[in-house]
């Protein structure tokens, strides 16, 4: 009998129930464990960054005397005092067209950007560390800054990084063959150029870490409110050159990530570097305007794409041609690559397009780090393909809809392979279409719409975003993209104990997924044993196998999958033992609900408890031949190439002609991630990724002034959605199940965001199209609203 | 800089603490760091996001927004003392079984935004929650199932409808 590598299809009991989820015990009653409540250590060191108030600034001299004659104050250091301790943090890049950054813990020479650490001050609490931030002076020598995106791109535009010699950070072409002979054959070509704006994650929970240092000053242990707990401990091991093996990185819980939290920080090499220096505990906690200063930014870009089609509306050839702003360092670990390249191959989405090239580039300007945010880049590549599906319609005569139906890819050519490479093997492109149509009623939306859609006083339209989401990436996909420093793979590592418990460890890191909650039900179903039997660590790279972590819908796919195949081992074990036992066939035992049950033989049975009693040698029963003791595997799982979900979002929304106020009058998704493990738990995913995309479209936008200062840097003024805005959702789920990984699963994680920001701005965007307005920028506040229906009017309300 | 500290006395929970502090601390690090009652977090620290939401003397209030010597002689509730609440645990269980919350940092707040709603609103619709919760902030659930709970909540509070 060999080890089972897919599960059967009758085995999923616990997975496809919304069972409520079990961390909610803690989280719901104040017993909560983000990095801020770990129990602080006594001898605590607290942290305060002064932070640099210039964007592009030689540092000419830093003052710390008045700062280290502060009570309390233990230290006070400056790049070169960190240089000394750490490394510059820098990822190198298997990618053909990327330029390498190298970024100081604490800035050493220039600052370049606002918000930059240029020194630290360690104090005995934190309190006193802010005094002593205060305290330091440094004297700057302002330097012109490279600011938005297309200054920064300009050949003249001051040099982030003077040794590369340019702004360009990444860039890359691709074209297939005959790309000018297919667009010569198109009837007409369309071009559109999108922008849209710079915005953030904002976690509720800001970042922090805590080390300590064991009494032998060798063993580093770290809490840090990150998403990629297995990366940081290695990150640290390089630029500290202290050894792996004596580093422990553990995520407790942690207050969303969204992808901030999937980069390494600076802060997590001060942390851990000094309490080395001091042999101390040291501790650092961000504010509210250190992170929207410096954790990750996104999303600011310009997608410029053409599109020949033929008389029907078929794209028959596409470029695109897309800039992202990278801030001013790479980040480690996707450098500059992450939406640059990342953009430039979602935009295909669902559709068939076999002609296409782009190019791309990532800018290095004097600004904050750009990087994930949910969805990366496929929100705005999405906005991009899902805005030139609804210029076709209105060129060609054609309901936006229809031109999809069109362009999408038809069940029967799957599995299909993009020609950037991206394998759908399952999806339910056509099918999703026409059943979020019938949801909202789409028909009848439209036949109700006026020429100039003006209902009531209020411009009314619909829009629609038929997407693809990259999920679950493995060793061949971190290496298409060229990062270098992400392995790919995921571990689990599934105990049953002797009393016939069970704990999985799964190398993932809980913000929100609710991991202990579904990794559980897929042990559960994959052991044979109750959901009240198995528990879940993640998050704590002391006990958890070796992985990859949470970034970019992974979790399902990866540790799902890596938590699938550790259990078959382990089921196998445990059917030889029942088998031996009970002297029958081990292919004639079945595990449910904890009991081992010989098929047609009633009244012959085991329990696992009484099997795991046997692994243990708690038993005289000894072993099977050839088995040995204990009841355990450990999986790692390579996923390979993209899993790629899919969905369809459709808005309806009413503009307000008066205030350039929007309000989302009805909202469907229908949502397509293949085996759904907790439908709860995926509608939760899809409300939240549908609510920040309605920030992104209508509120959200972090501005710098051409000095580089970031003018709303407080949630005064930079606006997150709040229950107010929300729009009631109408969620269903098509599973299409594939069969590139055992479960079955497809990633989730980011969808949301990816299917709401395309179809709430192509809702506005239709609201608009009667007065004649092109609505081809994100994001749409209300003046920015204003503005264009003046425009299109030829109205000037200032 | 070194501050004098000042004497606070605090009824939190119903439990009477008293501490010295510094004049500036804040009564969210009071609670947090003085008392060990975590479930308070710290958001924003200006009064923004509501994270950090308690009851003082029965009405919500930033915790973050207060320095503790300001509320000396107070009764402060926090997470913690809901938690032990029976008569209050209908919101926790709607919470949970709406699947109201996902990374759960801004949860407590949310709860206690909802005890002082509900006491105030015991039967509210859908518009009346929603301007309820508009000062807190969640960046993860989009706040569809936390108006869904809360509406569940104001059925199953001891003289609710349901």
């Amino acid at each position: 009998m060999a080890v089972q590598d897919i599960p059967s299809e009758d085995s999923w009991k616990n997975v496809g129930r919304s069972i409520p989820r079990r961390e909610d015990a803690w989280l719901l009653t104040g017993k909560g464990c983000y990095v801020d409540d770990v129990p602080e250590p006594p001898n605590t060191l607290h942290l305060g960054f002064v932070l640099s108030p210039e964007a592009h600034a030689r540092i000419v001299s830093i003052d710390t005397a008045e700062a280290l004659a502060l009570p309390g104050v233990v230290d006070v250091l400056t790049g070169d005092d960190i240089a000394e301790l750490a490394q510059p943090i820098h990822t190198s890049f298997l990618l053909e067209g990327h330029r390498d950054t190298f970024r100081d813990a604490i800035a050493r020479e220039k600052a370049r950007f606002v918000g930059e650490a240029v020194a630290v001050v360690v104090a005995e609490n934190p309190y006193v560390a802010e005094d002593g931030v205060e305290r330091v002076f440094v004297s700057y020598e302002t330097l012109p800054p490279a600011i938005d995106l297309e200054s920064a791109a300009r050949d003249d535009a001051p040099l982030v990084h003077e040794e590369l010699g340019t702004n360009i950070v990444l860039e890359s072409t691709f074209a297939t063959d005959g790309l000018d002979e297919a667009f010569a054959g198109a009837t007409q070509v369309i071009k559109e150029t999108f922008r849209t704006g710079r915005i953030a994650g904002v976690p509720m929970e800001p970042r922090g870490c805590l080390a300590t240092i064991d009494r032998a000053g060798e063993e580093l242990t770290m809490w840090t409110a990150t998403q990629i707990p297995n990366l940081v401990k290695t990150a640290v091991a390089n630029l500290l050159d202290h050894p792996e093996s004596s580093i422990r990185v553990i995520t407790p819980d942690v207050g969303g990530g969204f992808g901030t939290k999937a980069h390494f920080y600076p802060e997590e090499l001060v942390c851990p570097a000094l309490a080395l220096k001091y042999g101390r505990p040291v501790k650092w906690i961000q504010d509210r305007r250190e992170e929207i200063l410096t954790n990750i930014h996104a999303r600011e870009h310009i997608y410029t794409v053409e599109a020949g089609i033929d008389a029907d509306g078929v794209i028959v050839a596409m470029r695109c041609n897309m800039m992202a702003n990278a801030g001013a360092y790479s980040s480690y670990p996707f450098g500059a690559t992450l939406e640059a390249v990342g953009g430039v191959r979602f935009v295909l989405g669902p559709y068939h397009i076999r002609n296409y090239g782009f190019e791309t580039r990532a800018v290095a300007s004097h600004t904050c780090p750009a990087g994930a945010y949910r969805g990366t880049a496929q929100p705005t590549a999405m906005l991009a393909i899902e805005g030139m599906m609804d210029r076709i319609g209105r060129a060609i005569g054609v309901d936006p809809a229809e031109v999809r139906r069109r362009n999408l890819i038809k069940p029967d050519q799957l599995p299909y392979t993009t020609v950037v490479g991206m394998h759908y093997r399952t999806g339910s492109y056509s099918e999703s279409l026409e059943r979020a149509l019938e949801m909202i009623d789409y028909s009848r939306l439209r036949s109700d719409q006026t020429a100039d859609r003006l209902v009531d006083g209020k411009y009314r339209g619909i829009g629609i975003c038929c997407y693809t989401e990259n999920s679950g990436m493995g060793v061949a996909a971190v290496r298409a993209r060229g990062w270098s420093a992400i392995p790919g793979f995921d571990g689990a590592l599934v105990r049953v104990a002797s009393d016939g418990k069970v704990k999985a460890f799964i190398s993932h890191a809980a913000c929100g997924q609710g991991y202990y909650t579904s990794f559980a039900q897929i042990v559960a179903d994959q052991l044979g044993v109750h959901f009240e039997d198995v528990s879940i660590v993640v998050g704590d790279t002391g006990l958890t196998p070796e992985g990859s972590n949470t970034f970019a819908s992974r979790g399902t796919v990866t540790g799902g999958g890596a938590a699938v195949r550790a259990c078959l081992v382990v089921a196998d074990k445990m059917k030889r033992i029942a088998a031996d036992v009970m002297e029958v066939s081990a292919d004639d035992i079945r595990i449910e609900d904890g009991v081992a049950m010989v098929q047609g033989v009633p009244d012959m049975s085991m329990t696992v408890r009484e099997i795991a009693e046997v692994a243990y040698s708690k038993t005289p029963h000894a072993m099977p031949e050839g088995q040995d003791y204990g009841l355990e595997a450990t999986d790692h799982y390579d996923a390979g190439m993209p899993t790629i979900s899919n969905a369809v979002h459709v808005a309806a929304v009413a503009v307000d002609p008066d205030d350039g106020t929007v309000e989302v009058e009805r909202y469907v998704v229908v949502h397509d991630c293949g085996r759904v493990i907790n439908p709860m738990i995926v509608d939760g995913q899809v409300h939240g990724g549908a609510v920040q995309a309605l920030g992104e479209v209508l509120m959200e936008e972090l501005v710098y002034d051409e000095a580089g200062q970031l003018q709303n840097a407080t949630l005064l003024e930079y606006l997150l959605p709040t229950a107010m805005d929300a729009p009631m959702m109408d969620v269903e789920h098509i599973q299409s199940i594939t069969d590139e990984n055992p479960g079955g699963f497809k990633g989730l994680g980011e969808g949301g965001v990816i299917g709401g920001v395309p179809a709430l701005t192509n809702a506005i965007a239709d609201a608009l199209s009667g007065i004649g307005a092109n609505v081809n920028v994100n994001p749409l506040r209300p003046s920015r609203i204003a503005d264009i229906i003046d425009a299109a009017l030829g109205t000037n309300s200032a | 800089m070194s501050f004098s500290k000042v004497e606070v006395r605090l009824t939190v929970n119903g439990t009477e603490y008293v501490r010295s502090v510094e004049p500036r601390y804040l009564l969210a690090d009071f609670l947090r760091h003085e008392l060990g009652l975590t479930g308070t977090h710290i958001g924003c620290e200006q009064g923004v996001c509501g994270a950090c939401t308690v009851l003082l003397d029965g009405r919500t209030a930033r915790s973050c927004l207060h320095f503790a010597v300001q509320v000396s002689g107070s009764e402060v509730t926090t997470i913690e003392g809901v938690s032990a609440d029976e008569s209050l645990k209908p919101i926790q269980d709607a919470f949970h079984h709406n699947h109201a919350l996902q990374c759960g940092y801004c949860t407590p707040g949310f709860v206690m935004t909802t005890v002082e709603f509900l006491k105030d609103n015991p039967a509210p619709d859908e518009a009346a929650i929603r301007r309820g919760l508009t000062n807190n902030v969640c960046r993860c659930t989009g706040y569809v199932n936390i108006i869904k709970a809360v509406a569940e909540a104001a059925d199953n509070m001891p003289g609710g409808e349901g």
